[in-house]
């Protein structure tokens, strides 16, 4: 079987140069001078998420490098290395060897550089001046702001602007064309509106629910609802009502079937509290609870005890509120 | 079958065939006779009531016969569904309209010392009733099926004993799921299982799968949480102490006699507080006590002042105690079932967080990105295509742990795994 053919389509149909980078027009043309002259500055990347910035650093690499862009591109994630001291560490190792080709340099791509505390920033700095001679930066992020003033200070800036809906449908009619999908007009305009402008959700959306069958509304928000657990809304709403033991129950199998922790589901509740059919003082009340609780298990409390602290606060006030009506 | 329940190895591993099932020969035998009999007409018993400890095979023997004769299961569970109205309407309308199939069906009640309780008089009598109207063989499980009140219904069943499991012949299945499952095991660890398990063949299963706890390699020390099982009785006693406790320091003195450590007591608690306590405003200053117990242990954890445990023993004896507004009512305290569970979903954590590096690896992504976007939508187009699913599995690398979990369905998986080979 030629895997090729089943990739997954965000990978399969993710520009590789960047003459094939349709938009960011304002970024596109001053990255390939740079390009040209055989040189880049150290970068950074801000933007919301799915809008090309990782698809444009590697288009980037691609056209600097040629096919030999693998050996001289070293991509770190900062939410997935443990501390700024594996960071320093890989990057040594790294930037110890010599670049192949004509390039007198290698590139390091550091993804979701704005997840660094200030401090790591601060050491991340030092790194940057110690391998400039042999190693460029392109640090990406979501929000340049939450980059530290001398990181910022040393770095080319490029805003990349939200993707268009045109953008978007251009691209999702085009994936659906080569892959003989058949895409309605409602199955578009609903996977719009579930994107956001992000295209990775777009271009992900379009693949679960070509998977199901024809891309039409339905099969789209079918595929929205499997993927968005709503049973943290569920149990909230049973701990309200006073059910507190189903409510931990739900909580329990959660935290099985979904392999959430104890955090990703505080997170979900934080963001659920607010669209509760609930006074609004409630709502304000709630949310600091959830966030003791997060602050609990971020210094390594129990997620069983705190959540369940959290459930019984719930079905307190939802006792108080039954009582006041 | 969901993913949960699918990475259950008592579900896995789940024998389909009487051949496969371990122990019991010749109950298993008797009950194969009887439904011979009874498919050709000859059975002087139209119902058989199967009893015996749990987890010797009772239902698994019920549902073997199903696929085995090749007969439609319809399943009830007796604790599920009580009522008079529910066990008439769902036994008793299955079991009269036959339709134009012909094809074989068995009824099964299961746990029928669920019903036992005096309300339930109604439903007893519908089981009995539905022992005279079925056309189909009627099966019933039990623990105990001694109770004066199952008089009648034992009189209209062919009774069938299921006895406790050997370890001798609990010890070659688990050898089995080891070897399946690319385990290198302690042959001293299964045998220690086996034994604890009293004939239990599924607790067996589920302790081997918890002391696994998803690593590659079962060594004696795993064997050791096993013990905590034991200990239900003394815990049982000091949760009791401590709850009916008015006072702090009658409630204080279960941190000097309890046989539990504070990291046991603080789950039995946790277990049981809403057992004991129903009133939100009892359940909020118990959890309130027991939660901030939780966080002094997290202090002395990572300070190593130990002096530190006294405050929070305080907090789980008396702070618990003291949460009750009322007298103390006596209830039923179980186990804390939650860590199985916990052990469950780390494991379901640490497979998550492979498929995450791989998905980071070759998309571009974060791990956290990976889990939160892409394994939701790995999991849709694995349950609707395999044939995208199996471009997708050989492009990622997927192995045949990774598969299931994102399928949740044996049978799509295998369906995937095949496609990958051809």
């Amino acid at each position: 079987m030629c895997s090729e053919v089943f990739m997954l389509w965000t990978e399969k149909y993710r520009p590789k140069t960047l003459d094939e980078v349709v938009n960011q027009k304002d970024i596109v043309p001053r990255l390939k001078s740079f390009v040209q002259s055989r040189n880049i500055p150290h970068m950074l990347f801000a933007g919301p998420p799915g809008c090309g910035k990782t698809t444009v650093a590697l288009a980037l690499a691609y056209d600097l490098y040629g096919n030999y862009w693998r050996q001289n591109v070293l991509e770190l994630n900062a939410s997935d290395e443990r501390g700024i001291q594996t960071v320093r560490e890989r990057v040594k190792d790294y930037a110890r060897t010599m670049p192949i080709g004509d390039v007198p340099f290698k590139i390091i791509i550091l993804d979701e550089a704005d997840n660094m505390t200030a401090d790591a920033q601060q050491a991340l700095r030092r790194i940057m001046e110690l391998y400039t001679r042999t190693c460029r930066f392109i640090l990406i992020a979501n929000y340049s702001s939450k980059i530290i003033e001398p990181i910022q200070s040393r770095c080319a800036i490029f805003r990349f602007q939200p993707l268009s809906d045109e953008d978007i449908a251009g691209r999702l009619k085009y994936i659906a064309q080569k892959e003989n999908v058949k895409l309605t007009s409602g199955g578009l305009e609903a996977i719009l509106y579930v994107a956001e402008g992000d295209m990775r959700k777009a271009i992900n959306t379009l693949q679960a629910a070509a998977a199901i069958g024809d891309v039409d509304e339905s099969t789209v928000y079918r595929v929205v609802g499997k993927a968005n657990p709503v049973e943290i809304r569920e149990m909230m709403t049973l701990a309200l009502k006073g059910d507190f033991v189903n409510a931990r129950n739900k909580l329990r199998e959660l935290m099985v079937n979904y392999g959430l922790s104890g955090v990703d589901i505080v997170k979900q509740m934080h963001r659920e509290v607010f669209t509760l059919d609930i006074p609004e003082g409630l709502k304000v009340i709630l949310s600091d609870k959830i966030g003791e609780v997060n602050f609990r298990m971020i210094e390594g409390a129990d997620e069983d005890i705190q959540l369940s602290y959290l459930l019984a606060c719930f079905s307190l006030y939802g006792e108080e509120l039954r009582g006041s009506k | 079958m969901s993913t949960a329940e699918m990475l259950l190895w008592v579900n896995k591993y789940k024998p389909k065939s009487f051949d496969e099932i371990i122990g019991n020969k010749e109950a298993i035998s008797t009950f194969r006779n009887w439904l011979d009999s009874f498919f050709n007409g000859t059975s002087q018993n139209k119902a058989a009531l199967l009893w015996g400890p749990p987890g010797v095979g009772k239902t698994l023997t019920v549902e073997v016969a199903a696929i085995e004769y090749k007969a439609e299961l319809i399943q009830m569970n007796a604790s599920d569904s009580r009522s008079y109205d529910d066990v008439e309407r769902i036994a008793i309308t299955t079991s009269k309209h036959v339709g134009f199939s012909v094809s074989r069906k068995i009824i099964l009640v299961d746990e029928i010392d669920g019903i036992l309780v005096s309300e339930d008089k109604g439903g007893l009598n519908a089981l009995i009733k539905l022992i005279e109207v079925s056309k189909f063989p009627v099966v019933f499980t039990a623990n105990d099926p001694w109770d004066p009140r199952f008089k009648q219904l034992r009189d209209a069943c062919l009774m069938i004993q299921f006895n406790a499991v050997r370890s001798t012949s609990i010890i070659p299945f688990l050898e089995k799921i080891c070897r399946a499952e690319g385990i290198s095991y302690n042959r001293e660890a299964l045998k220690i299982i086996a034994e604890r398990c009293e004939g239990d063949v599924r607790s067996a299963i589920n302790d081997l799968q918890t002391c696994v706890a998803g690593r590659k390699v079962l060594k004696l020390e795993d064997v050791k949480w096993l013990a905590y099982r034991d200990r239900v009785i003394p815990a049982f006693e000091v949760l009791r102490g401590i709850f009916s406790a008015n006072t702090c320091n009658s409630a204080k003195r279960y941190t000097i006699t309890s046989d539990l450590s504070y990291d046991e007591l603080i789950q039995w608690l946790n277990e049981n507080i809403p057992i004991q306590y129903s009133e939100p405003k009892e359940l909020v200053d118990a959890f309130n006590s027991l939660s901030k117990a939780d966080v002094y242990l997290g202090r002395i954890k990572s300070s190593q002042d130990w002096s530190l445990l006294s405050y929070a023993m305080d907090l789980m004896t008396a702070g618990v105690a003291l949460a009750k507004k009322g007298k103390y009512k006596f209830v039923k305290y179980s186990f804390p079932e939650r860590i199985r569970l916990l052990q469950r979903s780390v494991e379901i954590r640490e497979l998550m967080n492979e498929i995450a590096k791989l998905l980071a690896k070759n998309c571009h992504v974060s791990s956290k990105t990976a889990i939160s976007e892409y394994i939701p939508i790995l999991k849709i187009i694995f349950n609707h295509n395999v044939k995208m699913a199996a471009g997708i599995a050989s492009w990622l690398d997927l192995d045949d742990r990774m598969i299931e979990f994102l399928t949740g369905d044996i049978n799509k998986s295998n369906e995937i795994k095949s496609l990958i080979r051809h």
